[in-house]
């Protein structure tokens, strides 16, 4: 399926998430491979994260991280908010989260490929957390029920979502009224051509 | 766009040099892509 409409990139939607799974597929399995991208506590650092609490966290929820800024800095989390963490990754920022909301939050990750997934489960397992749980699913179709979250998260990925308008949709209706989202992205400064837009091997590269 | 969904009271932080010295500097140089933290609040 491809689709062209305002907010949507012209591409073919399912072979974008094929090779959008593939490539944090890798970073799942790989993360200190040749990536474009800065991974791990270097990156975490160098987006100005808590030191001390990165620190505090295991490899596995770190060492996969891929974010693109930091989507706290402008409004830390305050204590017993629920969270939605839209492409949870290995669960870096949904840990953060966790951290921040305390034990009388809740944070729910979402996230659609199977070894990010497995891992960020795995992670939640270790440290005993019973406030973080991560579910299946696309950005453009988030497992919550309406008017759940207190604070939307989201780290390098609406940028990935060929159907940008969709994903915000998503997004507001997951939130409370008054509700916030709060997410880190890349944007750029100059156009890029139609011809590389199309290009699905360049949406990750 | 997110004005467009319904968001309001929107923020957009300081930009991040998010490929700086990595891989992909040179295409991020190239179309100067940054990161950046956005704030927006649904209506309520």
């Amino acid at each position: 399926m491809s689709v062209d409409a305002p907010g949507v990139v012209a591409v073919d939607v399912h072979a974008l998430r094929e090779e959008v799974k593939n490539k944090y597929r890798e970073v799942a399995i790989d993360p200190h491979g040749a990536h474009h991208f800065h991974t791990g506590r270097y990156l975490a650092r160098h987006l100005g994260y808590d030191d001390t609490l990165v620190a505090s966290l295991p490899d596995a929820a770190v060492e996969s991280f891929a974010g693109v800024a930091n989507p706290f800095s402008l409004r830390p989390l305050s204590k017993g908010e629920r969270v939605v963490d839209v492409g949870s990754g290995a669960g870096f920022d949904s840990f953060v989260a966790a951290h921040q909301v305390g034990a009388t939050g809740q944070v729910v990750g979402v996230d659609m490929t199977e070894e990010m997934l497995a891992k960020s489960r795995s992670t939640v397992s270790k440290l005993g957390l019973k406030n973080v749980e991560f579910r299946e699913g696309l950005a453009e179709q988030l497992p919550v029920e309406d008017g759940w979250a207190d604070v939307v998260i989201s780290n390098g990925v609406i940028n990935l979502c060929a159907d940008k308008r969709a994903t915000f949709s998503e997004i507001h209706r997951v939130l409370r009224p008054g509700g916030r989202l709060q997410f880190a992205d890349i944007a750029n400064g100059k156009p890029v051509p139609e011809s590389a837009i199309r290009n699905i091997d360049l949406w990750t590269a | 766009m997110l004005e467009d969904s319904g968001f309001v009271d929107i923020v957009i932080g300081p930009s991040v040099d998010t490929f700086g010295g990595a891989g992909g500097e040179s295409k991020a140089r190239l179309f100067e892509v940054f990161g950046y933290p956005f704030l927006a609040r649904k209506p309520g």
